[in-house]
């Protein structure tokens, strides 16, 4: 009889998709600044109206989330800032694993691999840069010295090209790679199946995971 | 084809602000004049200087200096509008490609096609791009001096010098060749110092890899207000040579690597599975 095992929470899920569908449509809106064929999109300043949405949005939605579900926050958070022999393993064992899908010199992962970890704790990082260049450039655009401006616009800038390509690699992995098979359920529908914890989240499984399994 | 120029001679320049008047006129911004009913109030703020600065429909102002060298006092004039720089901050910063080179030389603007993002704003060494912002929606347009070629009220196109020169009583404002401009204003500078004015210069030459707007003055630059090495900044510079060309680059990279990543990985596994039911069967 096969297994499952709670991934995500429902509350988790419903945040990853609402800050993921703001940030997919600020990525866009801001593309458009980096085209000049495509300056035609944003005459008049309607991309940038809808930047100011999906900022909101962006802004909003974990400030709901965090203190409805500070445990996890603070497990989230500090997940992100711990990191160990077994985050080295998964380098050296990553090319191998990713390219070839051989597992054998992949060391066993907690609640998040490396990777993940890497991507979380660049949501974070970034996240805070995003929010804070943004609201400068947005509230004190009239007031701020225009040199405070330009290095605002600077840092903007380069957490979105950080982000930008992490999200390709984020959606490649979630969606597309061969290997993750299961990634998709674990946001969609919050649960895996034990044997694919078992092999991906070997240390999580062990230590949290096990045992509380249900059956499909 | 050979550059325009607009030269401006502030030693012939006796503020009378036609230029201003023209600039309007021509370009159709209508500025209100304060009343009752508009709730805008007029006040002497203690200067013959009006408006206070360049707005959105106020491309050229003239700016008016007390200064007192030696307890002599002078009244300095400057025109104050967009210099129509040859290395110019704001067309490096445009997203949209709003502003760019006329084949002339000087900085157009299609202001349809402008997003309000502002960076030109923040870009331009001589503060002079303007726009009303809506603060909450952030929709803005900018507004700047485009050398009168304003689509549809193109005087250049039709062979026409600018609003302001054509104006100006004392021809204080010349357009013309910019090669040309650059001789005449040099001739009236060793002609200033001869008469004892021995800092005058020609402001423009060089300044940015050239001006479009050239100035002869009596008196050092920063003393009719102008910045005296005016440069984009290391923020702009960096930012649109080395970090968005990196950008490309590593957003390019990356959807390179995970395609590549892609086509690998699949065929490795189907290898694999193939080598699993052969050893099962």
């Amino acid at each position: 009889m096969p297994q499952e095992v709670e991934r995500y929470r429902k509350s988790t899920r419903i945040l990853h998709w609402i800050h993921a569908g703001a940030f997919i449509l600020l990525f866009l809106t801001g593309l458009v600044l980096f085209i000049p064929q495509l300056g035609i999109l944003a005459q008049d300043s309607w991309t940038r109206v809808i930047h100011r949405i999906a900022a909101a949005i962006f802004i909003i939605a974990p400030l709901i989330y965090i203190p409805m579900n500070w445990k996890s926050t603070k497990e989230g958070i500090k997940l992100a800032f711990s990191w160990g022999a077994d985050d080295i393993g998964w380098f050296k064992a990553a090319p191998v694993y990713y390219f070839l899908g051989d597992e054998k010199a992949m060391p066993p992962q907690g609640h998040m691999n490396t990777g993940q970890k890497m991507w979380w704790f660049m949501v974070i990082v970034f996240g805070i840069i995003f929010v804070f260049t943004g609201l400068v450039m947005w509230f004190a655009k009239t007031t701020a010295p225009p040199a405070v401006l330009q290095w605002m616009v600077f840092l903007h800038d380069i957490a979105f090209i950080v982000t930008g390509c992490m999200l390709f690699v984020h959606i490649f992995l979630g969606v597309f790679h061969p290997l993750m098979t299961e990634a998709w359920n674990s946001m969609a529908k919050g649960k895996i199946s034990a044997d694919y914890a078992k092999s991906h989240y070997g240390k999580w499984y062990e230590e949290t995971a096990k045992g509380k399994e249900v059956k499909k | 084809m050979a550059e325009r120029a607009i030269l401006y001679d502030a030693t012939r320049c006796t503020a009378c602000r036609g230029c201003q008047v023209a600039c309007k006129q021509w370009n159709e911004n209508d500025e209100f004049i304060p009343t009752e009913e508009n709730g805008v109030k007029s006040a002497n703020w203690g200067s013959y200087e009006n408006p206070p600065d360049l707005s959105p429909t106020t491309w050229l102002k003239m700016e008016f200096r007390e200064v007192a060298p030696d307890g002599k006092v002078r009244w300095l004039f400057t025109r104050r509008s967009c210099m129509h720089c040859t290395e110019a901050g704001c067309v490096k910063v445009c997203p949209s490609g709003a502003l760019y080179h006329h084949e002339l030389g000087f900085v157009a603007y299609d202001k349809d096609i402008c997003t309000g993002c502002g960076y030109c704003i923040e870009a331009c060494p001589f503060n002079v791009p303007r726009s009303d912002r809506n603060l909450i929606t952030g929709i803005a347009k900018m507004d700047k001096c485009t050398f009168c070629t304003t689509f549809g009220l193109d005087r250049i196109a039709e062979g026409w010098e600018p609003a302001c020169v054509k104006t100006c009583p004392p021809k204080a404002l010349q357009y013309g060749e910019r090669d040309a401009l650059l001789t005449e204003g040099k001739k009236r500078v060793e002609t200033l110092i001869a008469q004892g004015w021995t800092n005058a210069n020609l402001y423009g030459e060089r300044e940015l890899n050239g001006l479009h707007v050239m100035y002869v003055l009596d008196d050092q630059p920063a003393v009719y207000g102008l910045p005296v090495a005016p440069r984009i900044s290391p923020a702009t510079i960096v930012w649109q040579d080395v970090i968005q060309p990196l950008g490309w680059a590593l957003g390019g990279l990356t959807i390179l690597g995970l395609g590549l990543n892609y086509l690998v990985a699949r065929a490795n596994i189907i290898k694999e599975k193939e080598k699993e039911d052969a050893t099962r069967s």
